[in-house]
């Protein structure tokens, strides 16, 4: 249940690897030694480490076509877990070595594996495994602080506050939180009164006016095809995100989750740690059912005391009957010019009221754009500034008949070669919608504000949001070949 | 240059402790380092990131239990000294001195400090609730119960018997600390509960009386200590007999699972670890205590938390999973581990709990590999990997898949199989339109494992060689990755026919291709197809010679080709004269033509050469003797591997011929002799300076630059322990040493002309000068040559030299007078106490002595460096010199009840060094 080590490092673009944070747990490593054995591997010295993960994770010779130790074809069978060379021979070994990485950003930890066995256990039987995940994860969270590019300045900062925050969640090598989780360094928290417990994952207490805001977003993904043989797929997935300022050490709060009459069951709930119980039926619907509409629909409660930052009450699947843009794309090619035609549908049931639609055209393997000769029913069309994505659109608002089109010609005649992608080629293209649709959810799903209920002393002000938004919303041309989802063969 | 700051100086240290004590010996490092840590002008932030040596290296700052004893005693003194208020410096210091004290193994001496810590450490956590300390000692007081669980860890039983106080202390807590109370608290119930299986006779009262101790510290823990416990590794579980009363442990247990909900997650799941080990250890508590928390846990999205239901189904199976729960959860996994909401590394965690499920009833038990049978197709169609995929999330997906689908035997036109089928097509496709590096690797993994599950089905075996020639006509640069695919499944499935006939394949290609498409780039990787296929005995090899031949009759490859092209093709020469099909006298000679061709016209000499010769093997030796000349020896290399036609092909035999193989491990020691002294020479010359010059006279010799001050040590090389035959007998042996400090000048290599097994051992002196007399160590490493002309590198266990070591006698002439001797050791006496404030110091040594010791103790250790006969009633003269020109001068006398040794030295930096070499030496 604990690490050997802790490495972060970063490297741009393959090349100078540098060493930006190390904890070695010297007690842990005792340990280590203890039960290896004469098989133990003793970590090599840090100014060696980089070298070793940069290898490990083939990031070393990029321009090199091939590399035996990197390319080989058995390696990396579960990538989850590498091992390290340290003499570069079969000896010496060092695993299981869990690493993060995000863009130049490596994080890394090597958990202590309690087993004296010769052969490796399966990593499903070490608690420091798991424990390393969820370490290495809020690791990731804390050190980009929420943003998705990682801001130097940020990094170099949060790099200097990672000893004292390993101080207090793993001082010696067994963590008792993740870092991104954590109370802030030595920040004490008051002493309760009374007799009830401070839940560990709470910083403080809320002084104050109290407000509860909880809101839903539902994510769609679809791919479209246009083709009688290939069935089009969508699914939907819903988050509820509360934040709760609410005074007391464990306030109690009950948020419920509502469908409409004839809506389908919310499938494959995941709650928050704070969540204190859970009635056995809202677990019972689940995905890999495929459509058994049987299952219990609601209402769902989700009795909690809530942390003091905002957090994920839950997330769910959904299986909606219908996607909220229905599309279709025709592409032909002819003399050097591509014949485009795009229609979309959006659903009666849907609310016609964007924050945001558009589609996106992109082209692939083919030189700049010249010559465009499109026209919409709605919207403005637009050319990207490398001149290889056609960017539609739509506004705030489909038109009456809920329906739009786009008719034209693109010419290709400028010299420079657009991007490359191995995976749209010939007639393989997609159009890929962007949307977001206020006040509205696809499976229905909602939470009434009355239904919030708060035990405490006051009244606290209920706020309740949903939206719909899209992801990975493909729609495939209908004369190409297409890439190949599971998902066909589900039905 | 300005001088390091600490800041610099630690980030040192940390990169490579080697490198940094290569300048300065751990001892003063580590002294610096307390003397920053006691100064009161240094600020809190440095003294904690002065603390992260020992943190981090602590064995490297004190190497002996008695430094780390030292260590802790002043560490816990800074600790004493420090505020309140630098609690972040406290809670570091906590930290350090509880690493010292358990990597040092100082604990298993159970010192007095050692028993201080801890009580200190119980007195930080009975102030619960900040009642006395206030509300800034929280960190202190959590730090504390860390440390004290570290120390159960490592040390399992200690706190076993303060299980009472341990428990009041975890119910009153009731700020955020509680879960380090309670974390320790169930920690030491655990590894109590252990011991207790452990006894051989348990009484009914036992666990009563184990939850109610509240005695001292469990330090036979200690002095016998439990093997580590991983209470779930073990094959038999230690159990408690049934019929113990147990009612207090399960209301503690039950107690302890309700408020698992305040813990984090991370707290939580080793909370369960525990307590999943104390319900298998007694069998008389349920395993349905988990109960009420299942629910809870089912529903989580945390990662740690899942896992604690795995472990508790892995541990309890049917005992708390019904069957319907079993399929749930295992439809859980399924789900989560697809779900678009959670991370990578989470969802691989997933894919590898499912196929590691541990079901209630499994069908068979025979090894790790095969897959659960709850685990069927219909269930994990979700999973298919898709081009969508990043690599990892679709390699393991696909082998799950791959093990599903040959678990479900559906046939060759199972759907699902299909769909893999398909996948892989799909990726080849991505491959064949210019993919990325990245995804060759992928595809060609992925290819692997769909193989290595289904090479059986011939159909679609035939489809993918298809297919991948089909790539290769394409994409020719991909021939490394095409042998490395047959190289590997060759390994994996010995009786495979599929990579000899994928090579066959693009065999037939490579020589069917029409020349226009023959550039020079591309003919070094059909080079390397052809080489390989040519290592297949069932691959006929005559459309090889063909295609070669062309290609340097109508080509103007003898040209153009250079030695590289040159090479590869002499590679595939190589492997075709080891070819079965050079006993077709037809086969035979056109290959002849092929090397008289390349003999004669192709542009390098080198290619000529080698060429030329593989001719005359070819024509003048029987097939036998021409492999025998060119086939390798398996066995350890007792033929002459070194042969010509080895060095001549391009890559393995190179490589392993003319490099340098390290052995698997030492093989060889220097084993230190005991330095002969002769005894001082009878003869006495004639002091010829004046009295007051005798000093400055014998200082003299010090700036002659002839004056050699060296220090000799004898060593004889032997075998370290049994070797392999092969090393019995070794060649031109160069010995080089590393130092590990600065304190010496470079070693010269040193070179022993062999060395055998059955003879006396070659004696080695090793030349040391110091430009600092310090102790030091230093690695040693040999070159050697075996009987079968291999060379060899060998590391050598590392050469001690100690204090003692570097003494020398009192460089004066031969035949020096004792006088003389005496006379010099008086004035150095005199010159260091006048001038103590410089680099001179003086001290003291006092020890009890037994009747005569002091004599044996002389004649032991002194005799050398006697300067006054010790027969001399009174004191008693011995003089070190400590080369380049350092002396340490004793003065011996012998009072009531002690010997008293008056200590001086022109450098007062030995002092710690003379110290510990007189508390080894009275010792006994």
């Amino acid at each position: 249940m604990s690490f050997r080590a802790i490495w972060v490092l970063s490297h741009e673009k393959g090349e100078t690897v540098t060493l930006r944070f190390s904890r070695r747990y010297s007690t842990v490593e005792r340990r280590a030694k203890c039960l290896a054995g004469p098989q133990y591997a003793s970590i090599p010295e840090d100014c060696a480490i980089s070298r070793l993960i940069f290898t490990e994770l083939g990031l070393e010779d990029p321009d090199r076509l091939y590399v035996a130790a990197r390319d080989n074809c058995v390696l990396h069978q579960e990538s989850l877990i590498l091992e390290l060379h340290p003499d570069g021979s079969g000896r010496g070994i060092l695993w299981p070595l869990l690493t993060v990485t995000q863009g130049g950003l490596i994080m890394a930890c090597l958990p202590l594996v309690d087993s004296t066995a010769t052969s490796r256990p399966p990593l499903s039987n070490q608690v420091s495994i798991c424990q390393g995940i969820a370490f290495l994860s809020g690791l990731q969270a804390f050190m980009s602080a929420g943003s998705k590019a990682l801001e130097p300045d940020i990094l170099a900062a949060r790099l200097d506050l990672l000893p004292t925050i390993l101080l207090n969640i793993c001082p010696l090598g067994t963590p008792v939180d993740t870092p991104h989780s954590a109370i802030f360094p030595f920040l004490a928290v008051p002493t309760p009164t009374g007799s009830q417990k401070q839940p560990a994952w709470k910083a403080g207490f809320h002084k104050g006016r109290s407000t509860v805001s909880v809101s839903v977003t539902e994510t769609v993904r679809s791919m479209q095809y246009g083709n009688q043989n290939k069935q089009d797929l969508w699914d939907v997935y819903g988050t509820v995100v509360c934040k709760c300022e609410v005074e007391g050490i464990q306030p109690n709060i009950t948020v419920t989750l509502s469908l409409p009459p004839n809506g389908s069951p919310l499938q494959d709930i995941l709650v928050h740690p704070c969540v204190n119980t859970l009635d056995s039926s809202t677990l019972t619907a689940s995905s890999m059912d495929y459509g058994d509409s049987s299952a219990f629909s609601g209402p769902y409660k989700f009795p909690f005391s809530p942390p003091l930052e905002p957090f994920r009450l839950c997330s769910y699947t959904s299986q909606v009957p219908v996607p909220p843009i229905l599309g279709s794309y025709h592409l032909k090619e002819d003399n050097g010019q591509l014949q485009l035609s795009v229609l979309l549908k959006l659903h009666e049931s849907v609310t016609n009221s964007f924050e945001y639609c558009e589609a996106h055209l992109p082209f692939f393997n083919r030189c700049q754009m010249g010559v465009l000769d499109v026209k919409v029913t709605s919207g403005q069309v637009e050319v990207s500034k490398e001149k290889n994505l056609l960017v539609w659109v739509l506004g705030q608002k489909f038109p009456k008949s809920r329906e739009v089109t786009l008719e034209g010609a693109v010419h290709f005649s400028g010299q420079t070669a657009g991007p490359t992608d191995p995976l749209c080629t010939d007639g393989t293209a997609y159009i890929k919608l962007y949307f977001r649709i206020p006040d509205l959810t696809l499976s229905g799903c909602c939470v009434d504000q009355h239904s919030v209920q708060v035990y405490s002393s006051t009244k606290p002000r209920v706020v309740t949001s949903r939206d719909l938004v899209s992801s990975e919303y493909y729609i495939w041309n209908s004369t190409g070949l297409t890439p190949m989802l599971p998902g066909a063969m589900m039905m | 240059m300005a001088t390091p700051t600490w800041s610099q100086r630690i980030s040192a240290f940390l990169l490579s402790p080697s490198q940094f004590l290569s300048s300065i010996t751990s001892d003063s490092f580590l002294a610096e380092l307390l003397h920053e840590l006691r100064d009161d002008k240094a600020s809190d932030n440095t003294k904690v990131l002065l603390l992260s040596p020992f943190l981090d290296h602590p064995t490297i700052l004190c190497p002996t239990v008695l430094a780390g004893e030292e260590t802790t005693l002043e560490l816990m003194s800074v600790l004493a000294q420090t505020p309140q208020k630098a609690v972040s410096l406290k809670c570091s210091l906590m930290l350090a001195i509880s690493t010292v004290l358990i990597c040092t193994t100082c604990m298993e001496r159970q010192p007095k400090v050692a028993e201080d810590y801890l009580d200190q450490l119980f007195q930080t956590i009975e102030d619960t609730n900040d009642h006395r300390g206030g509300l800034s000692l929280q960190p202190i007081r959590a730090t504390a119960c860390e440390c004290l669980r570290e120390i159960e860890i490592s040390y399992p039983g200690l706190l076993s018997q303060r299980l009472e106080t341990l428990y009041q202390l975890k119910q009153q807590e009731i700020t955020v600390v509680h879960q380090a109370y309670s974390s320790l608290y169930t920690l030491a119930l655990k590894n109590a509960v252990f011991q207790l299986c452990q006894k051989e006779k348990v009484a009914d009262a036992d666990i009563k009386t184990l939850l109610c101790a509240n005695e001292g510290f469990g330090w036979k823990a200690i002095s016998k200590p439990l093997p580590p416990i991983i209470v779930s590794q073990m094959e038999e579980i230690p159990q408690v007999r049934t019929g113990v009363d147990c009612r207090e442990l399960k209301s503690i247990v039950s107690s302890l699972l309700e408020e698992s909900y305040l813990l984090t997650p991370i707290s939580q799941a080793a909370l369960f670890r525990e307590l999943i080990d104390v319900v298998s250890m007694v069998p008389a508590l349920s395993p349905a205590l988990f109960k009420s928390q299942l629910l809870r846990l089912f529903g989580t999205a945390q990662v740690e938390l899942v896992h604690a239901i795995l472990m508790m189904k892995s541990a309890f199976t049917d005992s708390l999973f019904s069957t319907d729960d079993e399929n749930f959860f295992l439809k859980r996994l399924v789900c989560m581990a697809q779900h678009p909401l959670l991370s990578v590394p989470e969802k691989l965690f997933y894919i590898d709990c499912i196929s590691h499920f541990p079901e209630n009833r499994p069908l068979s038990s025979q090894g790790d590999e095969s897959l659960p049978v709850l685990v069927t197709p219909h269930l994990t169609v979700s999973l298919l990997p898709t081009v969508f995929n990043d690599s990892s999330t679709m390699l393991s997906r696909l082998k799950l898949m791959c093990m599903v689908y040959l678990e479900a035997d559906e046939g060759e036109e199972s759907k699902g199989l299909t769909y893999l089928f398909d996948h892989l097509m799909a990726l080849l496709k991505i491959v064949d339109n210019h993919g990325r590096r990245e995804m060759v690797v992928t595809s060609f993994r992925a290819v692997f494992i769909f193989l290595t599950y289904f090479s059986q089905i011939v159909k679609l075996t035939e489809v993918l060689i298809e297919k991948l020639s089909e790539l290769y006509s394409r994409h020719c640069r991909l021939a490394p990755n095409l042998i490395n695919l047959c190289d590997r499944i060759q390994d994996h499935l010995e009786d495979s026919v599929w990579p000899v006939e994928l090579l066959k394949t693009l065999q037939r290609l490579v020589v069917e291709m029409p020349p226009s498409q023959l550039t020079l780039q591309n003919f070094s990787w059909h080079l390397k197809i052809l080489k390989r296929a040519a290592m297949e005995k069932e691959i006929p090899q005559r459309s090889s010679i063909h295609f070669l031949l062309n290609a340097l009759y109508h080509s103007s490859l003898c040209e153009r080709g250079g030695w590289q092209v040159g090479n590869a093709i002499l590679a595939v020469c190589r492997n075709l004269l080891l070819h079965p099909c050079v006993n077709q006298a037809s086969v035979s000679i056109e290959l002849a033509d092929l090397l008289h061709q390349m003999t004669g016209h192709y542009d390098d000499t080198d290619i000529r050469d080698h060429a030329r010769f593989y001719y005359t093997l070819l024509t003048n030796l029987s097939l036998e003797k021409l492999s025998g000349v060119l086939v390798q020896s398996q066995d350890g290399g007792q033929t002459k591997v070194r042969s010509l036609s080895a060095i001549m092909s391009e890559t393995d035999g190179l490589s392993s011929h003319l490099a340098i193989h390290p052995t698997s491990g030492p093989i060889l020691q220097l084993v230190r002799l005991q330095q002969v002294w002769s005894p001082p020479a009878a003869s006495y010359t004639e002091d010829t300076t004046t009295e007051g010059h005798v000093l400055q006279h014998y200082r003299c010799q010090f700036s002659d630059s002839e004056f050699a001050s060296e220090v000799t040590l004898k060593y004889k090389l032997a075998y370290l322990g049994e070797t392999e035959p092969l090393f019995d007998k070794l060649f031109s042996i160069c010995m080089s040493f590393d130092l590990k400090d600065s304190n010496y000048e470079d070693i010269c290599d040193i070179c022993v002309p062999c060395l055998f097994r059955d003879r006396k051992p070659p004696e080695v002196c090793l030349k040391l000068k110091p430009k600092q007399p310090y102790p030091t160590c230093f690695k040693v490493s040999a070159v050697i040559s075996t009987e079968d002309g291999l060379t060899w590198r060998t590391q050598l266990p590392d050469v001690k030299v100690s204090f003692p070591d570097i003494f020398l006698p009192m460089p004066v002439p031969m035949g020096s007078s004792s006088s003389y001797k005496e006379e010099v050791f008086d004035r150095l006496w005199e010159d260091i106490c006048a001038t103590e404030a410089d680099r001179s110091a003086i001290s003291l040594f006092c020890f009890e002595v037994k009747e005569n010791s002091l004599q044996e103790m002389n004649k032991q250790n002194f005799r050398n460096f006697l300067i006054s006969e010790p027969s001399d009633i009174g004191e008693c003269k011995v003089l070190f010199f400590l080369p380049p020109q350092f002396h340490v001068l004793f003065r011996i006398n012998l009072t009531e009840d002690a010997v008293k040794i008056d200590i001086g030295t022109d450098n007062w930096e030995l002092l710690p060094y003379i110290n510990s070499y007189l508390l080894k030496i009275t010792k006994t």
